[in-house]
């Protein structure tokens, strides 16, 4: 050894040269080989560890959470249900970014940027392996997206699944995957994948604020966005939201984020690979932007005509069936709910001393809203005020729906199993129960312009609601929670009085439509419905049969029917005058003044 | 002379004119050195610029002036630059790690950016690494769970990863107790293929053991370029023993005897003069350029 300091070094330094060193022609050659070894051993290594991520795997859990809470609330259609499945797929999507972005800012974070510059692995390899590793993903996306819909398929589903909506849950998954690596080259604190992943979440819950169809151009269009409204029925709108462009949409901003991740890493000077690279991020560019303009063209008249005239005369494209005395009508490919829909109403009709006169309706029906951008924009003012007439003129109470001889369901709120299907059945048989004994129902709250009318002290409302236990058997503790109490007060003002009310289960739920139902029951309606269950079923049957006709009378009290019966009217729980309480919040819907149901 | 021979006694790494900036701070000025095959021991207090140097040698910092060839390739080439880097064993000072890793899984990452791509490859030349460092039986604990010096014969297990032609060591004994440094340079000593090892160290005697060659590095010039022997030789007959402390010595400790070591220009009352060692000649060198 030699010290040069300041000089230059003898010659024959670069005699060193070991024995099969490359030309620089040389080991270009063997450079691209061993990259392209290099990216793959990475891959599988940061595949691996994508894999085991505690973030990723939080992300599948997290997301089958969601799935669920979404198939389990409303009708598993398929329609609906492959994009919710991909709501959970965003959850796993936010955690995969979380993830990708700690792993390609690990380096740097972990100081050891020095020791990494040391490799013959540059940067834009290490980017390429993660991009690669991105992999390793699929198999929890396929995983979260296999058991939804396996869960699902057993919960007996409408319809088939639309491959393409659930390929476009993977592909925001790895897009996700990808725009993390691209954050995590530049930025490697955590903070940096957490707000990340708050972007495409962010944005995809504040749907609302974006104009026209825009909010299908989020990650992830929310079930809530207007999609939801239009996936309830799978005959006109099939199609909408516009699935393939969406996908390839996420294709696009995929392949973009994965061109950014390595543009940032690739070292200076490598014009040919930064062209080549300008060249697929212009072609990424391309796919996305054309991919959006696909889903921001309005939805076609004919198919919007055809929408509303569903929604606003479904007796021409229902197909009814009818069942002992009783019309289900049910829009194509819900005939399957039949029995289930059945099983409440026949309880209820076969504890009827006399069959009414009058046939009953069961009628699916569809709430459109109009005014949602997302479902009318591109379309003229005039075009609109010609739809909502349309909807207008076929409410429930009009002229195309007969009042007072139907139930109302919405489309795709009937639920399945469980213990929401029981309270669905509940609800169901408490309606035809109100039908039974003249009841108004919902029709007639439309025509006594939007208050809900109460049987104050009206003995047919305890037979209706005992005519609903009967058929359905709730449970005590569910119908209990209904009542008034020291803590949460219930009441709705009508005349001078204020009027505990129940609140029975499921009333919320929109089982029925409108939500809520007929009328708002009352405390002493219920409490003398519970007193009635405690009496041999004959014995009250008895009463009832006996005089009938009277029960149904709206001026026939409470007292009337306990003294009939034999028990002492119960006690209801009083609520203290209020000068400023008129109405007792949360009941549903009252509102000053509600007026007492008569006829 | 045969081949072999001009492999063991040619330059392997030559640099000429280096200089290197930091802001107002000049790092290296004008450092011209080569570097034959076996180990070099680079000494210098901190901030001499030996960081800087090596970082240069590693090709993952560039000079501001001056140039390097490494085996006759020039790291300004960007594919010569990954030859070089192919032969390369770098272990930077204060370096991080993956925590969350195993040991053999660090390794094997490691093994991968060295572009050893086959699985089997990795596998055995991690298991040689461990065992050449004794951490065979910690191959899957966590880095985390690791002591200090642990970490530290790690960071030396990654840089032999390769079998490299070129070692960068910077600062490798920190943190390693006595029999630690004593088995680091055994493993040194022993590396099969004559590999240029560039050792950086605060501690004299490790590059006194095992160094056939070292510098001295001083705010950013190198100061000496030679054999241990002849860094302690600039000492002689300026290194005393004495029973006092005499204050005009230019540096005094007392050693493991108990009496008084003194470097200096005049002997001390009642002093002996004794053979200086490497430590006596750096510490010589060290004080004369802070006095300049």
């Amino acid at each position: 050894m030699t010290t040069t300091d300041g000089g230059s070094a003898p010659p024959g330094a670069d005699a060193a040269r070991p024995p099969g060193h490359h030309t620089p022609a040389g080991p270009t050659a063997r450079s691209r080989a061993s990259r392209r070894r290099t990216v793959l051993a990475l891959a599988r290594v940061e595949a691996m560890l994508l894999v085991r991520s505690w973030l990723v795997l939080a992300g599948v859990l997290a997301g089958g959470i969601v799935v669920w809470s979404f198939i389990r609330a409303a009708q598993p259609l398929w329609w609906d249900a492959d994009w919710a499945i991909g709501e959970g797929q965003l959850v796993l999507a936010m955690a995969v970014l979380v993830a990708a972005q700690l792993a390609a800012g690990r380096p740097r974070r972990d100081a050891m940027t020095k020791l990494y510059a040391s490799f013959p692995a540059p940067a834009s390899t290490r980017t390429a392996g993660h991009l690669a590793g991105l992999a390793g993903v699929a198999p929890a996306s396929l995983l979260l997206m296999g058991v939804a819909a396996v869960v699902v398929q057993m919960l007996g589903p409408i319809g088939t699944p639309s491959i393409t909506v659930l390929v476009g849950g993977l592909l925001l998954v790895i897009a996700a995957g990808a725009a993390g690596i691209a954050i995590g080259a530049r930025f490697s604190h955590p903070l940096a994948g957490m707000l990340g992943a708050l972007v495409p979440a962010l944005a995809s819950f504040q749907y609302q604020r974006f104009p026209g169809a825009i909010p299908w151009l989020l990650p992830w269009p929310l079930e809530s966005n207007g999609a939801g409204q239009l996936d309830h029925l799978p005959g006109p709108l099939a199609g909408y939201p516009p699935a393939a462009a969406h996908a390839a949409e996420l294709a696009g901003l995929a392949l973009l984020a994965g061109i950014v991740a390595l543009a940032v890493t690739i070292r200076r000077g490598r014009a040919r690979v930064r062209a080549g690279l300008a060249a697929a991020g212009a072609v990424a560019v391309a796919v996305t932007c054309l991919a959006g303009a696909g889903q921001l063209r309005p939805i076609p008249t004919a198919d919007l005509n055809r929408l509303v005239a569903e929604a606003a005369r479904p007796a021409s494209v229902q197909r009814c069936t009818s069942v002992s005395q009783v019309r289900y009508c049910l829009y194509a490919g819900f005939g399957r709910d039949l029995p289930s829909l059945e099983a409440p109403v026949d309880e209820v009709l076969a504890h009827l001393p006399t069959r009414p006169g009058q046939p009953l309706t069961v009628r699916q029906v569809l709430t459109l809203f109009l005014s949602d951008p997302v479902l009318t924009h591109g379309h003229p003012a005039q075009q609109l005020a010609h739809w909502a007439a349309q909807l207008q003129h076929a409410q429930p109470g009009t002229s195309d729906i007969p009042p007072a001889s139907g139930i109302y369901l919405p489309v795709g709120s009937w639920p399945d199993t469980g213990g929401l299907l029981a309270v669905a059945r509940f609800d169901l048989a408490l309606a035809a129960a109100e039908w039974a004994v003249h009841l108004p129902g919902s029709a007639g709250i439309v025509s006594s312009g939007g208050f809900q009318c109460v049987p104050v002290d009206q003995a047919r409302e305890a037979v209706a609601i005992w005519l609903a236990i009967l058929a359905t058997h709730p449970s005590a503790s569910e119908l209990q929670a209904g009542l008034p109490t020291s803590q949460h007060m219930f009441g709705t003002q009508v005349g001078n009085a204020i009027v505990p009310t129940w609140n029975y289960p499921g009333v919320g739920n929109g089982y029925v439509t409108p939500p809520g139902g007929g009328p708002q029951l009352t405390a002493a309606g219920y409490l003398l419905a519970r007193a009635m269950t405690s009496l041999p079923q004959q014995r009250v049957a008895h009463v009832l049969t006996d005089a009938w006709g009277s029960w149904l009378n709206w001026r026939t009290t409470d007292a009337q029917l306990a003294a009939a019966l034999a028990i002492p009217m119960p006690s209801v729980p009083a609520i203290p005058p209020h000068p400023s309480r008129r109405a007792v919040a949360p009941g549903p819907g009252p509102e000053p003044q509600s007026p007492v149901c008569t006829g | 002379m045969d081949e072999m021979t001009l492999n063991v006694t040619a330059v392997a790494v030559r640099a000429d004119g280096l200089s290197r900036r930091y802001g107002a701070t000049r790092a290296l000025d004008e450092v011209g050195l080569n570097l034959e095959r076996g180990i070099t021991g680079l000494l210098g207090p901190n901030g001499a610029g030996k960081t800087t140097l090596l970082s240069i040698l590693a090709t993952v910092s560039e000079p501001d002036a001056g140039r390097v060839s490494v085996f006759g390739l020039d790291p300004r080439d960007g594919a010569e630059r990954v030859e070089i880097r192919r032969r390369l064993g770098y272990l930077p000072q204060d370096l991080g790690y993956h925590r969350h890793f195993t040991v053999a899984a660090f390794l094997d990452y490691v093994a991968i950016l060295k572009e050893i791509t086959g699985r089997r490859d990795r596998a055995e030349e991690v298991a040689r690494v461990l065992a050449a460092i004794g951490l065979e039986d910690r191959a899957r604990t966590r880095i985390r769970a690791l002591s200090g010096g642990m970490r530290q014969r790690l960071g030396i297990a990654q840089a032999l990863l390769g079998r490299p032609d070129l070692l960068i060591l910077d600062e490798p004994t920190a943190g390693l107790d006595p029999e630690q440094r004593l088995r680091f340079r055994e493993l040194l000593s022993d590396l099969p293929g004559n590999p240029v090892i560039v050792l950086s160290t605060h501690q004299a005697d490790d590059i006194a053991a095992i160094c056939p060659q070292v510098i001295v590095l001083l705010q950013g010039r190198v100061h000496f370029a030679g054999t241990p022997a002849g860094l302690a030789a600039t000492a002689a007959g300026r290194v005393w023993a004495a029973n006092e402390r005499d204050a005009r010595a230019h540096l005094s400790w007392r050693g493991a005897d108990n009496r008084w070591r003194h470097v200096g220009d005049r002997p001390p009352d009642d002093a002996e003069l004794v053979p200086p060692t490497v430590e006596d000649g750096y510490l010589l060198l060290s004080h004369a350029a802070g006095a300049r």
